[in-house]
Protein backbone atom coordinates (compact mmCIF):
# COMPACT_ATOMS: atom_id res chain seq x y z
CA UNK A 1 0.00 0.00 0.00
CA UNK A 2 2.61 2.53 1.02
CA UNK A 3 6.04 1.96 -0.50
CA UNK A 4 7.82 4.12 2.05
CA UNK A 5 6.97 1.74 4.94
CA UNK A 6 8.92 -1.42 5.62
CA UNK A 7 5.73 -3.20 6.61
CA UNK A 8 2.48 -2.92 4.68
CA UNK A 9 -0.53 -2.20 6.84
CA UNK A 10 -3.91 -3.73 6.23
CA UNK A 11 -6.62 -1.10 6.32
CA UNK A 12 -9.93 -2.93 6.51
CA UNK A 13 -12.99 -0.92 5.59
CA UNK A 14 -15.79 -2.10 7.86
CA UNK A 15 -18.60 0.31 6.97
CA UNK A 16 -19.49 2.75 4.22
CA UNK A 17 -22.44 5.12 4.61
CA UNK A 18 -23.90 6.59 1.44
CA UNK A 19 -26.98 8.62 0.57
CA UNK A 20 -28.97 9.09 -2.59
CA UNK A 21 -32.33 10.45 -3.71
CA UNK A 22 -35.14 8.94 -5.74
CA UNK A 23 -36.59 12.29 -6.86
CA UNK A 24 -40.11 11.14 -6.14
CA UNK A 25 -42.34 10.66 -3.15
CA UNK A 26 -42.33 7.14 -1.67
CA UNK A 27 -45.33 5.54 -0.01
CA UNK A 28 -43.83 3.79 3.00
CA UNK A 29 -46.92 1.66 3.61
CA UNK A 30 -46.71 0.20 0.13
CA UNK A 31 -43.04 -0.61 0.57
CA UNK A 32 -43.77 -2.28 3.92
CA UNK A 33 -46.58 -4.34 2.41
CA UNK A 34 -45.06 -5.39 -0.88
CA UNK A 35 -41.38 -5.55 0.03
CA UNK A 36 -39.72 -8.43 1.86
CA UNK A 37 -36.91 -7.81 4.36
CA UNK A 38 -38.61 -4.59 5.39
CA UNK A 39 -39.24 -3.09 8.82
CA UNK A 40 -41.70 -0.21 9.02
CA UNK A 41 -41.11 2.39 11.72
CA UNK A 42 -44.13 4.74 11.53
CA UNK A 43 -43.14 6.49 14.77
CA UNK A 44 -40.00 7.93 13.13
CA UNK A 45 -41.48 8.03 9.62
CA UNK A 46 -39.09 5.66 7.90
CA UNK A 47 -38.73 2.17 6.54
CA UNK A 48 -35.68 -0.08 6.96
CA UNK A 49 -34.92 -2.39 4.09
CA UNK A 50 -32.16 -4.97 4.13
CA UNK A 51 -30.48 -6.40 1.07
CA UNK A 52 -28.61 -9.68 1.15
CA UNK A 53 -25.98 -9.11 -1.50
CA UNK A 54 -24.29 -6.78 -0.82
CA UNK A 55 -25.21 -6.84 2.88
CA UNK A 56 -26.75 -3.41 3.17
CA UNK A 57 -29.37 -1.78 5.34
CA UNK A 58 -31.22 1.19 3.90
CA UNK A 59 -33.28 3.79 5.75
CA UNK A 60 -35.97 5.07 3.43
CA UNK A 61 -37.92 8.26 3.97
CA UNK A 62 -41.09 9.25 2.18
CA UNK A 63 -39.37 12.33 0.77
CA UNK A 64 -37.24 10.01 -1.34
CA UNK A 65 -34.05 10.40 0.65
CA UNK A 66 -32.30 7.11 1.36
CA UNK A 67 -29.30 6.32 3.54
CA UNK A 68 -27.43 3.02 2.94
CA UNK A 69 -25.14 1.50 5.53
CA UNK A 70 -23.18 -1.73 5.83
CA UNK A 71 -21.18 -1.84 2.61
CA UNK A 72 -17.49 -2.61 2.77
CA UNK A 73 -16.37 -0.51 -0.19
CA UNK A 74 -17.53 2.56 -2.05
CA UNK A 75 -18.35 0.53 -5.16
CA UNK A 76 -20.32 -1.95 -3.11
CA UNK A 77 -22.28 0.93 -1.60
CA UNK A 78 -23.12 2.21 -5.08
CA UNK A 79 -24.18 -1.23 -6.27
CA UNK A 80 -26.35 -1.73 -3.22
CA UNK A 81 -27.92 1.69 -3.65
CA UNK A 82 -28.70 0.97 -7.31
CA UNK A 83 -30.22 -2.40 -6.41
CA UNK A 84 -32.39 -0.68 -3.89
CA UNK A 85 -33.49 1.92 -6.40
CA UNK A 86 -34.38 -0.85 -8.88
CA UNK A 87 -36.36 -2.57 -6.17
CA UNK A 88 -38.36 0.56 -5.50
CA UNK A 89 -38.90 0.99 -9.24
CA UNK A 90 -40.34 -2.51 -9.42
CA UNK A 91 -42.66 -1.65 -6.59
CA UNK A 92 -44.15 0.95 -8.88
CA UNK A 93 -42.41 4.19 -7.93
CA UNK A 94 -41.02 6.55 -10.57
CA UNK A 95 -37.51 6.35 -9.21
CA UNK A 96 -34.57 8.21 -10.73
CA UNK A 97 -31.27 7.30 -9.10
CA UNK A 98 -29.60 10.60 -8.33
CA UNK A 99 -27.29 12.50 -5.95
CA UNK A 100 -25.42 9.39 -4.86
CA UNK A 101 -22.73 10.36 -2.34
CA UNK A 102 -20.55 8.46 0.06
CA UNK A 103 -20.77 10.43 3.31
CA UNK A 104 -18.76 8.35 5.77
CA UNK A 105 -16.25 5.53 5.74
CA UNK A 106 -15.21 3.58 8.82
CA UNK A 107 -12.04 1.51 8.73
CA UNK A 108 -9.84 -0.35 11.18
CA UNK A 109 -6.13 -0.88 11.08
CA UNK A 110 -3.64 -2.55 13.37
CA UNK A 111 -0.10 -1.45 14.12
CA UNK A 112 2.33 -4.26 14.91
CA UNK A 113 3.37 -2.44 18.08
CA UNK A 114 1.79 -0.93 21.17
CA UNK A 115 1.46 2.84 21.40
CA UNK A 116 2.20 4.89 24.48
CA UNK A 117 -0.85 7.16 24.45
CA UNK A 118 0.41 9.78 26.88
CA UNK A 119 3.58 10.36 24.85
CA UNK A 120 1.53 10.42 21.64
CA UNK A 121 -0.83 13.04 23.04
CA UNK A 122 1.95 15.18 24.47
CA UNK A 123 3.82 15.14 21.17
CA UNK A 124 0.77 16.06 19.13
CA UNK A 125 -1.19 18.63 21.12
CA UNK A 126 -3.75 20.01 20.36
CA UNK A 127 -4.57 17.75 17.41
CA UNK A 128 -4.51 14.74 19.74
CA UNK A 129 -6.54 14.43 22.92
CA UNK A 130 -6.68 11.67 25.50
CA UNK A 131 -8.92 11.33 28.56
CA UNK A 132 -8.39 7.87 30.06
CA UNK A 133 -11.25 8.38 32.52
CA UNK A 134 -13.68 8.73 29.64
CA UNK A 135 -12.37 6.60 26.77
CA UNK A 136 -9.42 4.23 26.45
CA UNK A 137 -8.27 5.65 23.11
CA UNK A 138 -6.54 8.86 22.13
CA UNK A 139 -8.38 10.88 19.47
CA UNK A 140 -6.46 12.46 16.59
CA UNK A 141 -8.42 14.76 14.31
CA UNK A 142 -7.01 15.77 10.93
CA UNK A 143 -8.95 18.88 9.97
CA UNK A 144 -8.00 19.16 6.31
CA UNK A 145 -8.89 15.51 5.64
CA UNK A 146 -11.96 15.68 7.89
CA UNK A 147 -10.76 12.40 9.36
CA UNK A 148 -10.81 11.22 12.97
CA UNK A 149 -8.51 8.49 14.21
CA UNK A 150 -8.96 6.69 17.51
CA UNK A 151 -5.67 5.22 18.68
CA UNK A 152 -5.72 2.40 21.23
CA UNK A 153 -2.75 1.39 23.33
CA UNK A 154 -2.76 -2.03 21.64
CA UNK A 155 -1.87 -0.33 18.35
CA UNK A 156 -5.36 -0.74 16.89
CA UNK A 157 -6.79 2.24 15.06
CA UNK A 158 -10.31 3.06 14.01
CA UNK A 159 -10.50 5.73 11.33
CA UNK A 160 -13.52 7.62 10.08
CA UNK A 161 -13.50 9.95 7.12
CA UNK A 162 -15.58 11.15 4.17
CA UNK A 163 -14.13 8.61 1.72
CA UNK A 164 -11.69 5.73 1.45
CA UNK A 165 -8.87 7.85 0.00
CA UNK A 166 -8.99 10.28 2.94
CA UNK A 167 -8.98 7.39 5.37
CA UNK A 168 -5.91 5.87 3.73
CA UNK A 169 -4.12 9.22 3.71
CA UNK A 170 -4.99 9.75 7.36
CA UNK A 171 -3.39 6.43 8.30
CA UNK A 172 -0.29 7.29 6.29
CA UNK A 173 -0.04 10.63 8.08
CA UNK A 174 -0.46 9.24 11.56
CA UNK A 175 1.80 6.20 11.16
CA UNK A 176 5.15 7.99 11.72
CA UNK A 177 3.72 9.77 14.77
CA UNK A 178 2.67 6.44 16.25
CA UNK A 179 5.93 4.76 15.34
CA UNK A 180 7.92 7.17 17.48
CA UNK A 181 5.67 6.48 20.48
CA UNK A 182 6.05 2.73 20.65
CA UNK A 183 8.38 3.13 23.63
CA UNK A 184 10.48 -0.02 23.66
CA UNK A 185 11.01 -1.22 27.17
CA UNK A 186 14.74 -0.76 27.63
CA UNK A 187 16.29 1.51 30.21
CA UNK B 1 -29.22 35.16 38.75
CA UNK B 2 -28.11 31.61 38.00
CA UNK B 3 -24.70 32.86 37.06
CA UNK B 4 -24.20 34.15 40.59
CA UNK B 5 -25.42 30.88 42.08
CA UNK B 6 -23.12 29.01 39.72
CA UNK B 7 -20.14 31.07 40.81
CA UNK B 8 -21.00 30.38 44.42
CA UNK B 9 -21.05 26.67 43.61
CA UNK B 10 -17.61 27.01 42.04
CA UNK B 11 -16.35 28.67 45.23
CA UNK B 12 -17.91 25.96 47.38
CA UNK B 13 -16.27 23.19 45.34
CA UNK B 14 -12.92 24.93 45.61
CA UNK B 15 -13.28 25.21 49.40
CA UNK B 16 -14.20 21.51 49.70
CA UNK B 17 -11.14 20.54 47.69
CA UNK B 18 -9.04 23.11 49.59
CA UNK B 19 -7.41 24.41 46.46
CA UNK B 20 -5.44 27.66 46.41
CA UNK B 21 -6.71 31.13 45.53
CA UNK B 22 -5.25 31.04 42.02
CA UNK B 23 -7.26 27.95 41.07
CA UNK B 24 -10.42 29.45 42.53
CA UNK B 25 -10.00 32.65 40.50
CA UNK B 26 -9.25 30.77 37.31
CA UNK B 27 -12.29 28.51 37.80
CA UNK B 28 -14.53 31.53 38.25
CA UNK B 29 -13.15 33.16 35.09
CA UNK B 30 -13.77 30.03 33.06
CA UNK B 31 -17.24 29.63 34.49
CA UNK B 32 -18.10 33.19 33.52
CA UNK B 33 -16.89 32.63 29.98
CA UNK B 34 -18.48 29.22 29.49
CA UNK B 35 -21.80 30.20 31.04
CA UNK B 36 -22.27 33.05 28.54
CA UNK B 37 -21.51 30.79 25.56
CA UNK B 38 -24.44 29.63 23.45
CA UNK B 39 -23.64 25.96 24.20
CA UNK B 40 -24.33 26.45 27.90
CA UNK B 41 -26.57 29.49 28.32
CA UNK B 42 -29.78 27.50 27.86
CA UNK B 43 -28.92 24.17 29.46
CA UNK B 44 -30.56 22.73 32.58
CA UNK B 45 -29.53 23.81 36.07
CA UNK B 46 -28.11 20.34 36.60
CA UNK B 47 -25.80 20.75 33.67
CA UNK B 48 -24.77 24.19 34.85
CA UNK B 49 -23.74 22.66 38.14
CA UNK B 50 -21.72 20.05 36.28
CA UNK B 51 -20.15 22.88 34.29
CA UNK B 52 -19.04 24.48 37.56
CA UNK B 53 -17.31 21.22 38.51
CA UNK B 54 -15.63 20.99 35.10
CA UNK B 55 -14.28 24.53 35.42
CA UNK B 56 -12.73 23.61 38.76
CA UNK B 57 -11.33 20.42 37.25
CA UNK B 58 -9.67 22.12 34.29
CA UNK B 59 -8.22 24.88 36.48
CA UNK B 60 -6.73 22.28 38.81
CA UNK B 61 -5.17 20.50 35.84
CA UNK B 62 -3.72 23.66 34.38
CA UNK B 63 -2.20 24.71 37.71
CA UNK B 64 -0.77 21.28 38.59
CA UNK B 65 -3.23 20.28 41.26
CA UNK B 66 -3.75 16.55 40.76
CA UNK B 67 -7.42 15.61 40.75
CA UNK B 68 -9.47 13.06 38.85
CA UNK B 69 -12.75 13.43 37.05
CA UNK B 70 -14.04 10.72 39.35
CA UNK B 71 -13.54 12.97 42.37
CA UNK B 72 -15.51 15.78 40.73
CA UNK B 73 -18.28 13.38 39.72
CA UNK B 74 -18.45 12.20 43.32
CA UNK B 75 -18.65 15.72 44.71
CA UNK B 76 -21.37 16.70 42.25
CA UNK B 77 -23.13 13.36 42.63
CA UNK B 78 -23.34 13.23 38.85
CA UNK B 79 -22.81 10.51 36.25
CA UNK B 80 -19.19 10.49 35.12
CA UNK B 81 -20.25 10.24 31.46
CA UNK B 82 -22.30 13.44 31.78
CA UNK B 83 -19.36 15.16 33.47
CA UNK B 84 -17.11 13.91 30.67
CA UNK B 85 -19.39 15.22 27.93
CA UNK B 86 -19.69 18.66 29.54
CA UNK B 87 -15.95 18.76 30.14
CA UNK B 88 -15.11 18.00 26.51
CA UNK B 89 -17.61 20.58 25.24
CA UNK B 90 -16.27 23.24 27.60
CA UNK B 91 -12.64 22.59 26.71
CA UNK B 92 -13.52 22.85 23.02
CA UNK B 93 -15.39 26.15 23.22
CA UNK B 94 -12.89 27.80 25.58
CA UNK B 95 -9.99 26.39 23.55
CA UNK B 96 -8.13 25.10 26.61
CA UNK B 97 -5.20 22.72 26.31
CA UNK B 98 -5.19 20.97 29.65
CA UNK B 99 -2.38 18.56 30.50
CA UNK B 100 -3.22 14.91 31.13
CA UNK B 101 -3.17 13.80 34.74
CA UNK B 102 -0.33 11.61 35.84
CA UNK B 103 -1.59 8.66 37.87
CA UNK B 104 1.34 8.81 40.27
CA UNK B 105 0.56 12.48 41.07
CA UNK B 106 -3.02 11.69 41.91
CA UNK B 107 -2.07 8.70 44.03
CA UNK B 108 -1.36 10.66 47.19
CA UNK B 109 -4.71 12.41 47.16
CA UNK B 110 -6.45 9.16 46.35
CA UNK B 111 -4.80 7.16 49.10
CA UNK B 112 -6.03 9.68 51.71
CA UNK B 113 -9.53 8.34 51.07
CA UNK B 114 -8.58 4.93 52.45
CA UNK B 115 -9.29 4.78 56.17
CA UNK B 116 -6.58 2.27 56.91
CA UNK B 117 -4.50 4.00 59.56
CA UNK B 118 -4.38 2.82 63.18
CA UNK B 119 -7.07 5.37 64.09
CA UNK B 120 -9.65 3.45 62.07
CA UNK B 121 -8.59 -0.20 62.04
CA UNK B 122 -6.89 -2.66 64.42
CA UNK B 123 -3.09 -2.52 64.63
CA UNK B 124 -2.42 -5.69 62.64
CA UNK B 125 -4.35 -4.28 59.66
CA UNK B 126 -3.21 -0.66 59.94
CA UNK B 127 -0.71 1.13 57.69
CA UNK B 128 0.34 4.72 57.69
CA UNK B 129 -0.59 6.73 54.63
CA UNK B 130 2.97 7.73 53.71
CA UNK B 131 4.35 4.20 53.47
CA UNK B 132 1.26 3.02 51.67
CA UNK B 133 1.48 5.79 49.09
CA UNK B 134 5.19 5.28 48.52
CA UNK B 135 4.80 1.55 47.88
CA UNK B 136 1.71 2.06 45.71
CA UNK B 137 3.41 4.74 43.60
CA UNK B 138 6.33 2.39 42.92
CA UNK B 139 3.89 -0.29 41.85
CA UNK B 140 2.01 2.09 39.57
CA UNK B 141 5.29 3.18 37.96
CA UNK B 142 6.10 -0.46 37.27
CA UNK B 143 2.59 -0.98 35.89
CA UNK B 144 3.03 2.05 33.62
CA UNK B 145 6.29 0.61 32.28
CA UNK B 146 4.66 -2.73 31.56
CA UNK B 147 1.63 -1.44 29.63
CA UNK B 148 -0.97 -1.90 32.33
CA UNK B 149 -1.78 1.81 32.76
CA UNK B 150 -2.04 3.12 29.19
CA UNK B 151 -5.64 3.28 28.01
CA UNK B 152 -7.12 2.28 31.35
CA UNK B 153 -9.15 4.23 33.90
CA UNK B 154 -6.84 5.47 36.67
CA UNK B 155 -8.98 4.79 39.74
CA UNK B 156 -9.12 0.97 39.51
CA UNK B 157 -5.35 0.98 38.91
CA UNK B 158 -4.78 3.04 42.04
CA UNK B 159 -7.12 0.85 44.04
CA UNK B 160 -5.29 -2.30 42.93
CA UNK B 161 -1.92 -0.70 43.72
CA UNK B 162 -3.01 0.37 47.18
CA UNK B 163 -4.47 -3.04 47.96
CA UNK B 164 -1.32 -4.87 46.89
CA UNK B 165 0.89 -2.32 48.64
CA UNK B 166 -1.09 -2.79 51.85
CA UNK B 167 -0.72 -6.56 51.64
CA UNK B 168 2.99 -6.42 50.91
CA UNK B 169 3.87 -3.95 53.69
CA UNK B 170 3.04 -6.67 56.21
CA UNK B 171 2.49 -9.92 54.29
CA UNK B 172 1.00 -11.89 57.19
CA UNK B 173 -1.33 -14.80 56.58
CA UNK B 174 -4.21 -12.70 57.82
CA UNK B 175 -3.61 -9.87 55.37
CA UNK B 176 -2.97 -12.15 52.43
CA UNK B 177 -6.32 -13.79 53.06
CA UNK B 178 -8.13 -10.47 52.75
CA UNK B 179 -9.97 -10.18 49.44
CA UNK B 180 -10.31 -6.84 47.66
CA UNK B 181 -13.95 -6.75 48.75
CA UNK B 182 -13.06 -7.04 52.42
CA UNK B 183 -10.23 -4.57 52.10
CA UNK B 184 -12.56 -1.96 50.60
CA UNK B 185 -15.00 -2.61 53.41
CA UNK B 186 -12.49 -1.97 56.17
CA UNK B 187 -11.00 1.01 54.34
CA UNK B 188 -14.51 2.37 53.78
CA UNK B 189 -14.19 2.92 50.03
CA UNK B 190 -16.42 1.81 47.16
CA UNK B 191 -14.97 -1.15 45.31
CA UNK B 192 -14.30 -0.77 41.60
CA UNK B 193 -14.74 -4.05 39.76
CA UNK B 194 -12.01 -3.50 37.18
CA UNK B 195 -9.53 -3.31 40.08
CA UNK B 196 -9.73 -7.12 40.32
CA UNK B 197 -8.43 -7.46 36.78
CA UNK B 198 -5.71 -4.91 37.45
CA UNK B 199 -4.60 -6.91 40.47
CA UNK B 200 -4.26 -10.04 38.33
CA UNK B 201 -2.31 -8.14 35.69
CA UNK B 202 0.01 -6.53 38.22
CA UNK B 203 0.67 -9.88 39.87
CA UNK B 204 1.49 -11.35 36.46
CA UNK B 205 4.09 -8.64 35.86
CA UNK B 206 5.48 -9.05 39.37
CA UNK B 207 5.83 -12.79 38.76
CA UNK B 208 7.75 -12.17 35.52
CA UNK B 209 10.19 -10.01 37.46
CA UNK B 210 10.19 -12.20 40.57
CA UNK B 211 11.50 -15.12 38.50
CA UNK B 212 14.66 -13.11 37.81
CA UNK B 213 15.59 -12.60 41.48
CA UNK B 214 18.78 -14.64 41.92
CA UNK B 215 18.25 -15.53 45.58
CA UNK B 216 14.72 -16.88 45.15
CA UNK B 217 14.82 -20.62 44.56
CA UNK B 218 11.14 -21.55 44.78
CA UNK B 219 8.82 -20.97 41.78
CA UNK B 220 7.18 -17.55 41.85
CA UNK B 221 3.39 -17.69 41.55
CA UNK B 222 0.63 -15.09 41.98
CA UNK B 223 -0.01 -16.62 45.42
CA UNK B 224 3.46 -16.06 46.83
CA UNK B 225 4.63 -13.04 44.83
CA UNK B 226 3.23 -10.48 47.29
CA UNK B 227 5.86 -11.44 49.86
CA UNK B 228 8.57 -10.68 47.30
CA UNK B 229 7.04 -7.36 46.25
CA UNK B 230 9.35 -5.22 48.38
CA UNK B 231 12.45 -6.69 46.75
CA UNK B 232 10.93 -6.62 43.28
CA UNK B 233 9.99 -2.95 43.51
CA UNK B 234 13.31 -1.97 45.03
CA UNK B 235 15.29 -3.58 42.21
CA UNK B 236 12.73 -3.26 39.44
CA UNK B 237 15.00 -1.58 36.90
CA UNK B 238 17.62 -4.32 37.09
CA UNK B 239 14.98 -7.05 37.12
CA UNK B 240 13.26 -5.54 34.06
CA UNK B 241 16.53 -5.60 32.16
CA UNK B 242 17.20 -9.19 33.17
CA UNK B 243 13.70 -10.30 32.25
CA UNK B 244 13.96 -8.70 28.80
CA UNK B 245 17.32 -10.32 28.19
CA UNK B 246 16.04 -13.75 29.28
CA UNK B 247 13.05 -13.33 27.00
CA UNK B 248 15.20 -12.37 24.01
CA UNK B 249 17.44 -15.38 24.58
CA UNK B 250 14.40 -17.65 24.75
CA UNK B 251 13.04 -16.23 21.46
CA UNK B 252 16.39 -16.79 19.79
CA UNK B 253 16.48 -20.40 20.97
CA UNK B 254 12.93 -20.92 19.66
CA UNK B 255 13.82 -19.50 16.28
CA UNK B 256 16.86 -21.71 15.94
CA UNK B 257 14.84 -24.75 16.92
CA UNK B 258 12.23 -24.02 14.25
CA UNK B 259 15.02 -23.53 11.69
CA UNK B 260 16.28 -27.01 12.41
CA UNK B 261 12.76 -28.38 11.99
CA UNK B 262 12.32 -26.75 8.60
CA UNK B 263 15.58 -28.27 7.31
CA UNK B 264 13.94 -31.68 7.67
CA UNK B 265 11.01 -30.77 5.39
CA UNK B 266 12.30 -31.09 1.82
CA UNK B 267 9.17 -29.85 0.11
CA UNK B 268 9.02 -26.68 2.24
CA UNK B 269 10.54 -24.25 -0.31
CA UNK B 270 8.06 -25.07 -3.11
CA UNK B 271 5.14 -25.00 -0.69
CA UNK B 272 6.18 -21.61 0.55
CA UNK B 273 6.22 -19.96 -2.89
CA UNK B 274 2.70 -21.25 -3.58
CA UNK B 275 1.31 -20.21 -0.24
CA UNK B 276 2.88 -16.75 -0.45
CA UNK B 277 1.11 -16.08 -3.73
CA UNK B 278 -2.22 -17.20 -2.40
CA UNK B 279 -2.16 -15.40 0.89
CA UNK B 280 -4.23 -12.22 0.91
CA UNK B 281 -2.48 -10.91 3.99
CA UNK B 282 0.83 -9.66 2.61
CA UNK B 283 1.58 -7.68 5.72
CA UNK B 284 2.21 -10.87 7.71
CA UNK B 285 4.84 -12.01 5.23
CA UNK B 286 6.67 -8.72 5.20
CA UNK B 287 6.33 -8.43 8.97
CA UNK B 288 7.96 -11.74 9.70
CA UNK B 289 10.76 -11.05 7.24
CA UNK B 290 11.70 -7.89 9.10
CA UNK B 291 11.38 -9.75 12.40
CA UNK B 292 13.77 -12.40 11.20
CA UNK B 293 16.23 -9.64 10.37
CA UNK B 294 15.83 -8.09 13.77
CA UNK B 295 16.46 -11.32 15.68
CA UNK B 296 20.23 -11.89 15.78
CA UNK B 297 21.06 -14.95 13.69
CA UNK B 298 24.46 -16.66 13.93
CA UNK B 299 25.01 -17.07 10.18
CA UNK B 300 23.68 -16.06 6.77
CA UNK B 301 22.51 -19.52 5.90
CA UNK B 302 20.50 -19.65 9.09
CA UNK B 303 19.04 -16.23 8.25
CA UNK B 304 17.39 -17.42 5.07
CA UNK B 305 16.24 -20.68 6.55
CA UNK B 306 14.77 -18.91 9.55
CA UNK B 307 12.97 -16.32 7.43
CA UNK B 308 11.62 -19.06 5.22
CA UNK B 309 10.46 -21.20 8.11
CA UNK B 310 8.85 -18.20 9.79
CA UNK B 311 7.09 -17.36 6.52
CA UNK B 312 5.81 -20.91 6.34
CA UNK B 313 4.49 -20.91 9.89
CA UNK B 314 3.06 -17.41 9.56
CA UNK B 315 1.21 -17.96 6.32
CA UNK B 316 -0.47 -20.92 7.95
CA UNK B 317 -1.83 -18.57 10.60
CA UNK B 318 -1.83 -15.42 8.51
CA UNK B 319 -5.06 -14.10 10.02
CA UNK B 320 -3.52 -14.13 13.50
CA UNK B 321 -0.32 -12.31 12.60
CA UNK B 322 -1.45 -8.95 13.81
CA UNK B 323 -2.15 -10.44 17.23
CA UNK B 324 0.91 -12.68 17.19
CA UNK B 325 3.32 -9.82 17.85
CA UNK B 326 1.91 -9.65 21.37
CA UNK B 327 3.04 -13.19 22.03
CA UNK B 328 6.57 -12.40 20.92
CA UNK B 329 7.18 -9.60 23.44
CA UNK B 330 7.47 -9.89 27.19
CA UNK B 331 5.42 -6.82 28.08
CA UNK B 332 2.52 -5.55 26.03
CA UNK B 333 -1.01 -4.31 26.69
CA UNK B 334 -2.76 -7.28 28.35
CA UNK B 335 -5.44 -7.68 25.68
CA UNK B 336 -2.68 -8.18 23.11
CA UNK B 337 -0.91 -10.82 25.20
CA UNK B 338 -4.17 -12.65 25.88
CA UNK B 339 -5.68 -11.94 22.48
CA UNK B 340 -9.17 -13.29 21.84
CA UNK B 341 -9.47 -15.57 18.84
CA UNK B 342 -10.92 -13.50 16.02
CA UNK B 343 -13.69 -14.95 13.91
CA UNK B 344 -12.11 -15.60 10.51
CA UNK B 345 -14.12 -13.58 8.02
CA UNK B 346 -14.42 -14.93 4.51
CA UNK B 347 -13.16 -12.24 2.15
CA UNK B 348 -15.82 -11.20 -0.35
CA UNK B 349 -14.77 -11.14 -4.01
CA UNK B 350 -13.47 -7.62 -4.47
CA UNK B 351 -14.32 -7.10 -8.15
CA UNK B 352 -17.36 -4.90 -7.59
CA UNK B 353 -17.43 -1.76 -9.74
CA UNK B 354 -20.76 -0.33 -8.64
CA UNK B 355 -22.03 -0.05 -12.21
CA UNK B 356 -22.83 -3.71 -12.92
CA UNK B 357 -26.00 -4.88 -14.56
CA UNK B 358 -28.70 -5.77 -12.05
CA UNK B 359 -30.82 -8.74 -13.06
CA UNK B 360 -34.59 -8.78 -12.66
CA UNK B 361 -34.65 -12.09 -10.88
CA UNK B 362 -32.38 -10.70 -8.19
CA UNK B 363 -34.69 -7.79 -7.51
CA UNK B 364 -37.78 -9.99 -7.60
CA UNK B 365 -36.50 -11.83 -4.57
CA UNK B 366 -37.15 -8.68 -2.57
CA UNK B 367 -40.72 -8.21 -3.70
CA UNK B 368 -43.77 -10.12 -2.60
CA UNK B 369 -46.08 -11.55 -5.23
CA UNK B 370 -49.57 -9.98 -5.23
CA UNK B 371 -50.88 -13.09 -3.51
CA UNK B 372 -48.22 -12.98 -0.82
CA UNK B 373 -48.95 -9.29 -0.25
CA UNK B 374 -52.71 -10.04 0.15
CA UNK B 375 -52.00 -12.88 2.57
CA UNK B 376 -49.60 -10.71 4.55
CA UNK B 377 -52.15 -7.88 4.83
CA UNK B 378 -54.81 -10.34 5.94
CA UNK B 379 -52.53 -11.89 8.53
CA UNK B 380 -51.68 -8.45 9.90
CA UNK B 381 -55.35 -7.57 10.18
CA UNK B 382 -56.18 -10.82 11.97
CA UNK B 383 -53.26 -10.37 14.29
CA UNK B 384 -54.21 -6.84 15.27
CA UNK B 385 -57.84 -7.92 15.73
CA UNK B 386 -56.89 -10.73 18.08
CA UNK B 387 -54.61 -8.33 20.00
CA UNK B 388 -57.45 -5.87 20.50
CA UNK B 389 -59.79 -8.73 21.54
CA UNK B 390 -57.31 -9.84 24.18
CA UNK B 391 -57.02 -6.36 25.65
Amino acid sequence: MDSSNDEALDIIVTNVVATFRTRCHLNLRTIALEGTNVIYKPEVGKVLMKLRKPMITASIWSSGKIICTGATSEDEAKLGARRLARCLQKLGFKVRFSAFKVVNVLAVCSMPFAVHLIDFTKNNRPIASYEPELHPAATYRIKNLKATIQVFSTGSLTVTGPNVQNVATAVEQVYPLLFECQKPLCK
Amino acid sequence: MNLIKGLQRVKALCRTLRVNREIEDLSETYYNQAYQHKSFIKVSLNKKEVLAGCCVLVSCRLLNWPITMGTISCLLDADSMVVGAVYEEMVKILNIKAPIINVTDVMEAHSQEYKISSVYVPEELAENSKDLTKRAVALVELAADSWIVTGRKPIPIMMAAIYLAWQSLKPTKQRLKYSLDKFCQIAKVNKHKPALKRITEMKEVLCKLGKEIPWVKEPVTPDNVVRLMEDILQHRDALLRRALRTHEDALLADCQASCEDSLIEETAPSQISEVVEQTPDLSSVELCESNAERAKQPGDGDDNQCAASEQHSYTQGSQDSSQNWGKRVLFAPPCVIHAKKRRVEQPEPKDVTGDEEISDSEIDSYIRTPREARDFALAQKMFSMSESEKS
